[in-house]
């Protein structure tokens, strides 16, 4: 039997068996039964991200597919063979919506299934930055379950994303790994088809950074052939219906590596036969073209960027530093080269073993820099990195900032010889690989006596309450030039954030000092010196400078931008916003909503849908996407009457941002206590009705305003 | 079927010749279009093979009424007697310019004219034919080798040393034929005495002969002139350059290089670049210098210097009806006499170089390895002098061109290949990961494309439009000589866009492999890299030469060459596709040995399909590639 053959075969099983399901389902549920995943704005978004039509109930299922047997050609060619797959695919994600009918929830711990919209965009950064290198799609399990959870730790250990399907899931649950989103390892389903949910975050991604248009299927698998690093391992036996995927992966820019040999044939850089599974993680980085950044640390734990997101539980924790009841800090200081001994790491006070378990304490860390290419303005910029740097430890938890730092390390890692020595020796570490062309000599000092860090704080304090000055002075007119940021060009190609001092980049992970280190750190990298001599229309924010910049670095892609405005050429986005404003034309306000509020808006719309109505470098009059810090600057839609216009937010974003909200709503409006005048899901959820009634009685301030000049 | 937008079209490019043909009739110039007109219709005797005038008692035309000649030979012995005598025409001719190549190899010298630029290859050559390579001094190496390269064309006993590289079960059927190559001037010898008068008439005889003789030159005098050109200039690797009429530059001086031994025009090449002479160049009222080439010649210089090639065989006599070519010079073979009145209708010098190819109208320049250097200066600086001597009005440069990327020997494309191979379990150097592209069906197979124009073919229509029917159907194309620059003429080489129109299977190879889906494997003795490539692959998968899915392309064939190189193409195993007829069609049994299942293909395992439909022609190679798919089951 030839290759074809066999991806023919496993369409044809495919397809027959989708067709008896939905026909089945109609039976039962009627045509008008709607189809969906949770969370996806892109409903069914492999087919839609194929075809370019939406599907909404099981009559338009059935509808479709007749287009998907319009894909099932059978001539011997490659085309026929790519064309099947992508028809095999489709077929498995309509058997898996077809699983969340009539409002089941199909899939339990530790079975992922369907993988939401926010997912999709949470990858978006580290992807771009490379913290994600890749995405390493395991189907079936090894010989034994320790060599699949070797495999899985492998690319862990690496900062993959990980997702699993069929047998090695239980391989993996059952040695006790944990999974999830937050250790990036997502088993996705026992049965076969369910490796369809990773291809729907692949296409999605298309989608949201890459701005491809539904149903322009050769831009799609440009797309995820150049930019998405995914591939495939999949264990033996491979029955055709897995071949048919593996050609739709192929097809997609995915190679795959196999240790079947039976009936099974090779394609350079495609379909890899490789019997030694223990060099599957190199082969398949090499067919890739994967390149992982080596961290090398000497500590006794894993380090990657996999382990970011790891919560460390209260039972599991050794210690814990807590900034929120003792005194605690992290700090960076700039000193001269002579004050300074490289990579003197110094622990004052107690070490870990000499602490009994469970204890909440008092630590700070002070690192000191030194290089001639150092600023002051840069200690922020490293500062906002230790959260990054400690989180990937395996075992170790860091939330917060400055004094307000929590800090817990696992019984694990206590047993493993970890000491507070070695988050010395991750941030001296880190900060040397990270900030090379600046900082020339780096010493830690970490300091765990009560007494001495009540102390410390103190003098900390002072040093982040003049940072603070310096930034409040830091305006929009303050500065002499603004920068480009196009790090989201690896995705999102005709995108460029324009980063100013009152409005930072939308993914809320560059500021102007970020943007102005990196430019200094890297001076043809992605951010650049937009000058802003040549102002337009100082209220809209329109500089021709910086439209010159923005038609250079979109590659021609967009000719104008404000900063201030909603209406009028809005700033663009790549897709991983951390918040979408829209407007809610019935108050003459905006509704802010974030990536992590998974329900509806006032305006009918999740963050799902909004967020889907820009991303990828486009522009949508009435829509944009933003970094939270730009809520609370007077910048914020400022052409349009400030963030006095905002109306609705989620509980949640209010909290993380009333302190400032409010003082800027006072400065500008006179109007105390501003957040409380928003609406949130508690007094309405999706009835703009509710949401006048709302601001009228609360008095808010956008009823006086002017209406839009939309 | 797909729309080729960005190709130059062959309609594009006869608008381009039909507006230089306007420069001819200005100056009253005779053209090539012209004189195939006055030559038609051509003589039936000669198309056929029946024409017999080797004793002086004919000629001895053979028709129903007189079916023997005057001796009493048949039209088959006639017919079989041309063909061979047809075939070492070509076989002399590329075996004599392999033969060039190893006088200039024997005097290769340390800062020499001529250099050992690749002695790797020298070492690794001399240690495939049993040469001691330990503790020598690497020229005091090339001069032996050249010497034993010497015998090859006249040893008294024993076989072609290259041939050997040949698979074991190749070698079996040519010995088991008699058709293993033994020295090659005896096989051009044998074949004349052969062919005398009161010799052989047996056409199974004579057409063993004929792939006797193609053997030596394909395996021999063929592959030696390829391998040490690459000693002597250097292995090819991928380079970028231009092809078509448009890559002459209006404000420069224009050397075109046109025929086919590279030694002269490396030469050139080398004294174009040279800051004295671009210096005087300018001073002489031009921008600078530009050496652009025809033929076979121009392919040699642009594998290894990326020269931008002007044109092929018919497009010989543009490049002078462009007004602004300063000089045409030429080396031997397939150089029209025609260039010598032409030039006088301009100001451009005809510049003949070798006693080999000596003509009439032309200033000759008797090249020699040990003035290389003086020659090829000298006839820069005249070029360079000639710049003034243009008419203006006459100057018309059809803006015309495409990007190609060419270079691609074998050494390179496993290169090519090592690059998309997993260093984690495959082995480099080989040609397996092409086998594993062909084996899962992801390309279907392969064709070799070659040789020349022909005014019997529209030019250049049939080169192009196959190669587009085979990478529309996932089948990759080889190609050298004049069809090489056909595809690069229309674009077929432009690595960033040819491939979008071919099959999803090849297209993926080329974006994964870097390469554009026709590669330009050299001039037309470089069709020898083509029969160490199929050899590689047939070792690297296991199977035949005849079982590989490829097949041998000639489908606006005109020189004795082509018949020598289909000679031996089809005695490889390989099956091998004609658009034009090798004058055998007056003979039913010349024909069925050459056509049919019986004939040569029971020696060799293939044979010759020749026909004149070419849309035909391209269905039969396919279905030729998939049968032998078929075959192997897969």
């Amino acid at each position: 039997m030839t290759l074809f053959d066999r991806v023919f075969g496993g369409n044809d099983y495919n397809y027959e068996r989708t067709v008896a399901a939905i026909d089945a389902a109609i039976a039962t549920y009627g045509e008008a039964e709607p189809v969906a995943f949770p969370d996806t704005a892109y409903s069914l978004p492999c087919y839609y991200a194929v075809t370019g039509v939406k599907i909404s109930n099981l009559g338009e299922m059935k509808a479709a597919m007749e287009t998907i047997k319009a894909k099932m050609t059978r001539n011997n060619r490659l085309h026929d063979a790519f064309e099947s797959g992508i028809a095999s695919a489709l077929c498995a994600e309509f058997l898996e919506a077809l699983k969340y009918l009539h409002g089941a929830t199909p899939y339990t711990e530790p079975e992922m299934g369907h993988l939401t919209d926010a997912f999709v965009r949470n990858l978006g950064v580290p992807l771009v930055t490379g913290d994600i290198p890749g995405v390493a799609v395991i189907i079936g399990g090894a010989e034994t379950p320790e060599e699949t959870v070797a495999l899985v730790k492998s690319y862990q250990n690496q900062g993959m994303l990980v997702t699993i399907t069929g047998e090695g899931i239980k391989h993996v649950a059952e040695s006790g790994m944990k999974t999830g989103e937050g250790v990036r390892v997502c088993p996705l389903g026992y049965e076969m088809q369910s490796v369809i949910h990773v291809v729907s975050v692949a296409l999605r991604a298309a989608l949201i950074f890459g701005n491809i248009t539904p149903g322009d299927f050769p831009a799609l698998a440009k797309y995820t052939m150049d930019r998405v690093r995914a591939f495939v391992n999949a264990y033996k036996p491979l029955s055709d219906e897995i071949v048919s995927y593996g050609a739709g992966a192929i097809c997609l820019g995915f190679p795959v590596v196999s240790n079947e040999t039976e009936n099974m044939f090779r394609v350079p850089k495609s379909l890899i036969q490789q019997l030694d599974t223990e060099k599957w993680n190199a082969t398949s980085l090499e067919a890739r073209d994967i390149k992982i950044k080596i961290t090398n640390i000497d500590i006794p734990v894993a380090y990657a960027t996999a382990f970011e997101g790891e919560i460390i539980r209260k039972g599991d924790m050794q210690v814990e530093v807590d900034g929120s009841r003792v005194d605690c800090f992290e700090l960076v200081q700039t000193k001269e080269a002579a004050e300074i001994e490289d990579h003197k790491i110094e622990v004052v006070g107690p070490e870990i073993d000499e602490i009994p378990v469970g204890s909440k304490i008092s630590l700070s860390y002070t690192i000191e820099v030194a290089g001639k290419a150092m600023q002051a303005d840069f200690e922020s910029v490293m500062e906002r990195k230790i959260h990054a740097w400690l989180n990937c430890i395996e075992g170790v938890m860091h939330t917060g900032q400055r004094d307000m730092i929590r800090i817990r390390i696992s019984k694990a890692d206590f047993e493993a010889g970890f000491k507070f020595r070695h988050l010395g020796e991750v941030l001296y570490a880190k900060l040397k690989s990270e900030f090379e062309a600046v900082v020339d000599k780096c010493q830690v000092k970490i300091v765990v006596d009560a007494e001495q860090n009540k102390a410390l704080r103190a003098a900390a304090n002072e040093v982040f309450a003049k940072r603070d000055d310096r930034l409040k002075s830091m305006t929009d007119e303050s500065v002499p030039v603004y920068y480009t940021c196009i790090m989201c060009q690896a995705f999102s190609p005709s995108h460029v954030c324009i980063v100013t001092p009152e409005r930072l980049g939308l993914c809320g992970a560059v500021s102007w000092l970020d943007a102005k280190a990196t430019n200094e750190l890297d001076p043809t990298g992605p951010c650049q010196i937009v000058p802003k001599e040549r102002c337009i229309d100082e209220a809209l924010g329109r500089y021709e400078d910086v439209d010159e910049a923005i038609e250079k670095y979109s590659h021609g892609a967009l000719e104008h931008v404000t900063l201030y405005s909603l209406f009028q050429d809005p700033m663009t986005s790549c897709g991983c916003f951390e918040c979408i404003c829209g407007v809610e034309p019935c108050s003459m306000g905006v509704v802010i909503t974030c990536r992590e509020h998974a329900g509806m808006t006032p305006l009918g719309m999740s963050f799902s849908d909004m967020a889907s109505m820009t991303g990828g470098g486009v522009q949508t009059p009435g829509f944009m996407g933003h970094g939270k810090q730009f809520i609370f600057s007077k910048k914020f839609i400022a052409a349009e009457g400030g963030p006095g216009r905002i109306v609705w937010m989620p509980k949640e974003l209010k909290d993380q941002v009333r302190e400032r909200l409010d003082a800027t709503a006072l400065e500008m409006y006179g109007v105390e206590n501003f957040t409380d005048m928003i609406a949130d899901e508690t007094v309405c959820q999706e009835d703009p009705e509710q949401l006048l009634e709302f601001l009228g009685n609360v008095g808010h301030p956008v009823l006086s305003m002017e209406p839009f000049d939309m | 079927m797909k729309d080729w937008a960005f190709t130059t079209t062959v309609e594009q490019m006869e608008e381009a010749t039909n507006s230089l043909l306007e420069n001819a009739k200005k100056v009253g110039a005779d053209t090539w279009q012209q004189r195939a007109k006055n030559q038609s219709p051509h003589c039936g005797f000669g198309e056929g093979g029946t024409c017999c005038r080797i004793c002086s008692m004919g000629p001895c035309r053979i028709t129903p009424k007189a079916p023997r000649g005057i001796c009493g030979c048949d039209v088959h012995g006639i017919v079989a007697r041309n063909y061979l005598r047809f075939t070492v025409g070509g076989t002399a001719a590329h075996s004599d310019h392999g033969r060039e190549i190893m006088h200039t190899l024997h005097q290769t010298k340390e800062g020499g004219n001529y250099q050992v630029k690749d002695p790797e290859k020298l070492l690794r050559i001399a240690k495939e034919w049993g040469v001691e390579t330990e503790g020598k001094d690497i020229y005091a190496l090339a001069h032996e080798m050249a010497e034993i390269g010497l015998l090859e064309y006249g040893f008294p006993f024993g076989e072609q040393k290259f041939a050997q590289r040949a698979p074991e079960h190749t070698k079996e059927l040519w010995r088991k034929a008699e058709i293993m190559p033994r020295a090659i001037d005896r096989e051009i010898a044998t074949a004349m005495h052969m062919t005398h008068m009161g010799c052989s008439s047996l056409p199974e005889a004579l057409i063993r002969q004929a792939l006797r003789a193609g053997l030596s030159d394909g395996w021999g005098g063929s592959m030696m002139g390829t391998e040490f050109s690459d000693v002597m200039f250097g292995t090819p690797t991928p380079i970028d350059t231009e092809a078509n009429i448009g890559v002459m530059e209006k404000d420069n001086v224009n050397i075109v290089v046109h025929g086919h031994d590279p030694s002269l025009s490396e030469m050139i090449v080398y004294y174009a670049n040279d800051p004295e002479m671009i210096a005087y160049a300018k001073e002489m009222g031009a921008k600078g210098i530009t050496v652009s080439g025809v033929c076979c010649t121009s392919n040699e210089v642009t594998m290894r210097h990326g020269i931008p090639m002007a044109g092929n065989f018919l497009n010989q006599e543009n490049v002078v009806l462009t007004g602004a070519c300063e000089a045409i010079v030429v080396d031997v073979q397939c150089i029209f006499p025609a260039l010598g009145p032409l030039s006088k209708c301009f100001h451009t010098k005809f510049i003949t170089t070798s006693p080999i190819a000596r003509m009439p109208d032309s200033e000759f320049y008797r090249f020699s390895a040990e003035t290389a250097g003086e020659n090829a200066k000298a006839i820069v600086k005249m070029a360079i002098e000639n710049f003034k001597n243009r008419t203006p009005e006459l100057v018309n440069i059809p803006n015309q061109k495409q990007k190609a990327r060419v270079g691609y020997s074998v050494e390179a494309i496993k290169k090519v290949l090592d690059g998309v191979a997993n260093s984690q379990l495959d082995e480099f150097g080989t040609t397996k990961p092409l086998v594993e592209c062909v084996h899962s069906g992801v390309i279907r197979g392969a064709v070799a494309m070659v040789g020349c124009n022909n005014p019997k073919v529209r030019p250049d229509t049939a080169h192009i439009e196959l190669m587009k029917k085979m990478l529309e159907n996932d089948i990759i194309v080889i190609t050298t000589g004049c069809s090489a620059q056909a595809a690069a003429k229309a674009g077929l080489m432009d690595p960033q866009q040819a491939k979008e129109y071919c099959g999803a299977g090849l297209k993926r190879v080329c974006e994964l492999a870097g390469i554009p889906p026709v590669l330009h494997m050299g001039s037309c003795v470089d069709i020898s890299r083509m029969m160490v490539l199929a050899s590689d692959i047939a070792k690297d998968w296991g199977i035949n030469i005849s079982q590989v899915p490829v097949v041998g392309c000639a489908p606006e064939w005109m020189s004795e060459k082509a018949v020598s190189i289909g000679n031996y193409v089809v005695a490889t195993g390989i099956e091998t596709f004609l658009g034009v007829d090798p004058y055998s069609k007056g003979s039913t049994e010349v024909t069925e040995l050459l056509q049919g299942e019986n004939g040569v293909n029971k020696w060799v395992e293939a044979k010759f399909v020749v026909d004149t439909d070419i849309e035909a022609l391209g269905d039969k190679m396919i279905a030729c590639i998939e049968a032998k798919r078929a075959a192997l089951g897969i």
